[in-house]
C-alpha cells in the first residue's frame, strides 16, 4: 500500500502555479526541480579528477586538435606576440626603476600574458573591462600608449588619473578599462551591474571581470556570480588562477575544484582553460563573448596559469617557493615561448626578427621611461577636486589653506616637481 | 538626552550663566536632573497592560503652494511618488533589492513594477554587499541605480563598497569614471519595538567619508524633494528614510515632482536664546521640546533641520552661533538619538568652533 500524501491547500498550488494531484509522488518543493532518493548518499567533490583543462596547443606551441584552430591572420597573431613581449619588456624596465627608488611600487604580469592577451583579442573594442591589478595586457592589446602607463606609475601631469592612485592603478575611458581600485574583488559585482545595464540599453555588448583566484575567495565574488545568474547578465567572469595570493598557495585558498567548479552551483556555464595557451584563452572568450550577448546569460572562465613574478614589489616570493618551481614555469610552460614556437613553425618569426625586436621594444620602453621621468606632478590643487562632480564648500576652504600655506612655506616642499 | 531633560539643562545654562558660573555644557548632563521634571502626569495604569513607545507628535507643514496640485501623503507614500516621478522621466533607471518587487516591506515601491515593468522594478538576492555593487556598475555604465537596503541596521555588509568604492570612484580615476547616478534608500531609525536591528541611525558612520552624500528627511514633503533631488545628484547619495514615520507622518505633497536643495539647512523655527539641530523624526521631538521651554523656562529656542548630514549646512549652522546672547558654540545643543559613543552631533559641536 503506498503512502499517502498529505494534501495541499487551495493556497499552496496557486503559488506554485500547477495544479497537485494528492496521488502524486514526485517533490514539489520550489526549492529544487529534482528527483527523490532513498539512499543515503553524500555527494563527493571531485578534486581528484577535477574539471579538464581545454586547450589548443601542446608546450610546444603545435596544436593538437586541427579543429580547433582558430586559424588567425598572421598579423593578428604577431600582434598577439609582440603585445605579450613588449609588456613582459614594460614590466623588466619598470620593477627595475621602482628597485632603483624611481616609482613607489609595481606589479608584473610575467606568466599572465597570455590570459591577457588571448581574452583581450576575443572581445569587441567596446566592451566594458572590470580589472583587478594584474591584467595590464589587456589595455597593451586596446593600444594604451606607453607613455599613459608610465604616466600613472610615475603618477605625473600626463596620467589620467591625476596622480592620486599607486602604481598600476591603469583606467582609460576611452578605450573602455574601468580604472583599477586596490580592494579585491569589489570589482565583481560592479561588473554585474554593468552588464544588466548594458542589456537593458541593447548594446550589444559584453562585460569582462577579470580577478584572480584569490579574490574569488571574496564574499564580492560570490554576490556577483549569483546576481548575474539571478538577474541574466551578459557577463564573462574571467579568473586567473595563477597558484598564488600573494604568499598563499591553492592548497590554502580553497578545497573545492579551483572556481569552474564553483560556477555550475550558482547555474553559469563554466569552463577551464590552459591560460598560457593563447589560443585556448581567446576561443574560450570568443564563445563565451557570442553566447553572452546572444543568450543573456554569464560565463565563468578559469584560466589555469601560473604567477612567475613577485607578487608585487614588496614582495620576494623565495620566501615561500622553490626558485625550482619558478624555473619550470619560465623554461617549460610559458605563454610566450609557446606562441613563439607557433610562429615559428608557421615560419611567421625567427630568430632575427627575435633580435630586431627586442631591440626595438626596448628601445620605445625606455624613450616613454626616461620622458614620463622628465614630467612634473600634477598641481596639489587637485588634491580637491573630483571627490564631489562639485567642490563643496569645505573643500574648497581646504584648497585654500593649502594654496596659502605652500605660498609662506613652500620652500619646505618640493614645489620645483610639481606643476602650480 | 530625553527631551524634558534637554529642555531643563537649556534653562538651567542660562541660569548658571547669570550666576556667572561657566562650565561645560557636558557636565550639566551628568548632573543628574530629576526625570518627569516637566513631563504631564501620566495617566492610571490599566488593570491590561498596554505596549508603551516613547511619544513624540509629527508635526506636518503647512500645504506647499508653489509646486502644484498636492495629495494627502504619508511618508512611504511621499517616496512611492518620487519614485514614479523618476522612473517617468528618466528611462534608464531601475530601482532593485530584497522585496521591492511585490512593493516592499514597507510599500514604497508598490505598483511601480506593474507601471514599469519587471527589468526596471525587481528583487535581487539576499546580498547587501551585492545590491549596492550591482548599483555601482549600473551607475558606472551610465544609468540610474535606486537601490534600496531592507534596514539601515543591514548596509554594513555593503560598507566597503560604498565607503572604498563609491566614494571614491570619481577621485580615484581622475573623474574618468563615477556612479554618481547611485542612490541607496533605507528605513532607519527607531520604531519603538525594533530592538537592536531594526531601529539602527548609522549615519555617523558616513559622516566623515568624503564622496557620498547622507540625506534624512523629517516628513513627506521634505522625503519626495529630496529623495528626487538625490536620485538627480551628480554622487552617489545615501537617503535614510524613519520608518516610524511613513505611516504615522501624514502632509499634503506635490503630485508633480520637485527639489529640495541637499547641503541646506532649515531653519523651521526662529529663535534668539539656544540653538536646537536635529535630523529625521527628532525634529519633532525638539519642536515640542522648543514650545516647552518657551513656556515653561522662558527661552527662545532656534530650531534647524540639517537635512544633509554630508556635506552638512556649515554656513546656516555656524551662522546662528555668533547670535548676541550665545557665548560659545558650547551652548549648541544637538539633539539626537542618544548615542553617545563618536555620533555625528560631536562632530557638528568640534567642527562648528571656527
Amino acid at each position: 500500500m503506498g503512502v499517502s500524501s498529505p494534501a495541499f491547500s487551495p493556497q499552496h498550488s496557486q503559488r506554485q502555479q500547477q495544479h497537485f494531484s494528492s496521488l502524486d509522488d514526485k517533490p514539489q518543493f520550489p526549492g529544487a526541480s529534482a528527483e527523490f532518493i532513498d539512499k543515503l548518499e553524500f555527494i563527493q567533490p571531485n578534486v581528484i579528477s577535477g574539471i579538464p583543462i581545454y586547450r589548443v596547443m601542446d608546450r610546444q606551441g603545435q596544436i593538437i586538435n586541427p579543429s580547433e584552430d582558430p586559424h588567425l591572420p598572421q598579423e593578428k597573431v604577431l600582434k598577439f606576440y609582440k603585445t605579450m613581449t613588449l609588456l613582459n619588456t614594460m614590466d623588466r624596465i619598470l620593477y627595475e626603476s621602482q628597485r632603483q627608488g624611481r616609482i613607489s611600487f609595481y606589479m608584473t604580469n610575467y606568466g599572465e600574458e597570455g590570459t591577457h592577451v588571448g581574452s583581450a583579442a576575443a572581445l569587441d573594442n567596446t566592451d566594458l573591462v572590470f580589472g583587478q591589478y594584474r591584467e595590464a595586457g589587456v589595455l597593451m592589446y586596446r593600444n594604451y600608449p606607453l607613455e599613459l602607463f608610465m604616466a600613472q606609475c610615475y603618477g605625473n601631469v600626463s596620467d589620467l588619473g591625476k596622480g592620486r592612485q599607486m602604481p598600476v592603478h591603469y583606467g582609460c575611458r576611452e578605450r573602455h578599462f574601468v580604472t583599477i581600485s586596490s580592494p579585491l574583488a569589489t570589482q565583481i559585482p560592479q561588473a554585474v551591474g554593468a552588464a544588466y545595464a548594458a542589456k537593458r540599453a541593447n548594446a550589444n555588448r559584453v562585460i569582462i571581470c577579470y580577478f584572480g583566484e584569490g579574490a574569488a575567495s571574496e564574499g564580492d565574488a560570490h554576490a556577483g556570480f549569483n546576481f548575474a545568474a539571478t538577474l541574466e547578465c551578459p557577463i564573462i567572469f574571467f579568473c586567473r588562477n595563477n597558484g598564488y595570493a600573494i604568499s598563499t598557495p591553492t592548497s590554502e585558498q580553497y578545497r573545492g575544484d579551483g572556481i569552474a567548479a564553483r560556477g555550475p552551483g550558482y547555474g553559469i556555464l563554466s569552463i577551464r582553460v590552459d591560460g598560457n595557451d593563447v589560443f585556448a584563452v581567446y576561443n574560450a572568450t570568443k564563445e563565451a563573448r557570442r553566447r553572452a550577448v546572444a543568450e543573456n546569460q554569464p560565463f565563468l572562465i578559469e584560466a589555469m596559469t601560473y604567477r612567475i613574478g613577485h607578487h608585487s614589489t614588496s614582495d620576494d616570493s623565495s620566501a615561500y617557493r622553490s626558485v625550482d618551481e619558478v624555473n619550470y614555469w619560465d623554461k617549460q610552460d610559458h605563454p610566450i615561448s609557446r606562441l613563439r614556437q607557433y610562429l615559428q613553425s608557421r615560419g611567421w618569426w625567427d630568430d632575427e626578427q627575435e633580435k630586431a625586436w627586442r631591440k626595438q621594444s626596448r628601445r620605445k620602453v625606455m624613450e616613454a621611461f626616461e620622458q614620463a621621468e622628465r614630467k612634473l606632478k600634477p598641481s596639489p590643487s587637485l588634491l580637491f577636486s573630483d571627490v564631489y562632480q562639485e567642490m563643496p564648500t569645505q573643500l574648497r576652504k581646504q584648497q585654500e589653506s593649502l594654496a596659502r600655506h605652500l605660498q609662506t612655506y613652500g620652500e619646505h616642499y618640493p614645489l620645483d616637481h610639481f606643476e602650480k | 538626552m530625553g527631551m524634558a531633560a534637554t529642555a531643563a539643562t537649556a534653562g538651567r545654562l542660562l541660569r548658571l550663566r547669570a550666576a556667572g558660573t561657566e562650565g561645560p555644557w557636558r557636565r550639566l548632563r551628568a548632573a543628574g536632573l530629576p526625570r518627569g521634571f516637566l513631563q504631564p502626569a501620566s495617566a492610571d495604569g490599566d488593570a491590561a497592560q498596554r505596549r508603551q513607545v516613547a511619544h513624540f507628535t509629527f508635526q506636518p507643514d503647512p500645504e506647499p503652494l508653489e509646486y502644484g496640485q498636492t495629495q494627502k501623503m504619508n511618508l512611504f507614500q511621499a517616496v512611492t511618488s518620487a519614485l514614479d516621478n523618476s522612473l517617468a522621466k528618466d528611462p534608464t533607471a531601475v530601482i532593485f533589492g530584497e522585496d521591492v518587487a511585490f512593493g516592499g516591506v514597507f510599500r514604497c515601491t508598490v505598483g511601480l513594477r506593474d507601471k514599469y515593468g519587471k527589468d526596471r522594478v525587481f528583487n535581487t538576492p539576499l546580498c547587501e554587499q551585492g545590491i549596492v555593487g550591482f548599483g555601482i556598475g549600473i551607475a558606472v555604465a551610465g544609468a540610474t541605480a535606486i537601490a534600496e537596503i531592507q534596514f539601515a541596521d543591514y548596509i554594513f555588509p555593503a560598507f566597503d563598497q560604498i565607503v572604498n568604492e563609491a566614494a571614491k570612484y570619481r577621485y580615484r580615476s581622475g573623474d574618468l569614471f563615477n556612479c554618481g547616478s547611485l542612490t541607496i534608500r533605507s528605513p532607519w531609525g527607531c520604531v519603538g519595538h525594533g530592538a537592536l536591528y531594526h531601529s539602527q541611525s548609522p549615519e555617523a558612520f558616513f559622516a566623515h567619508c568624503p564622496g557620498i552624500k547622507v540625506v534624512i528627511p523629517r516628513s513627506p514633503f521634505q522625503a519626495k524633494g529630496l529623495l528626487l533631488s538625490c536620485i538627480e545628484d551628480k554622487n552617489p547619495c545615501i537617503f535614510f528614510e524613519p520608518k516610524i514615520l511613513y505611516r504615522a507622518a501624514v502632509e499634503q505633497v506635490p503630485i508633480e515632482p520637485y527639489n529640495i536643495p541637499l547641503s541646506q539647512a532649515e531653519v523651521i523655527q526662529e529663535g534668539s536664546d539656544v540653538t536646537l539641530v536635529a535630523w529625521g523624526t527628532q525634529v519633532h521631538v525638539i519642536r515640542e521640546v522648543a514650545s516647552m521651554a518657551h513656556e515653561k523656562l522662558g527661552v527662545s529656542c532656534e530650531v534647524i533641520d540639517l537635512r544633509t548630514i554630508i556635506p552638512w549646512d556649515v554656513d546656516t549652522v555656524c551662522k546662528l552661533l555668533h547670535h548676541p546672547g550665545f557665548f560659545s558654540s558650547d551652548s549648541t545643543f544637538q539633539c539626537q538619538h542618544p548615542l553617545p559613543t563618536g555620533n555625528f552631533p560631536t562632530h557638528l559641536i568640534l567642527n562648528s568652533k571656527l
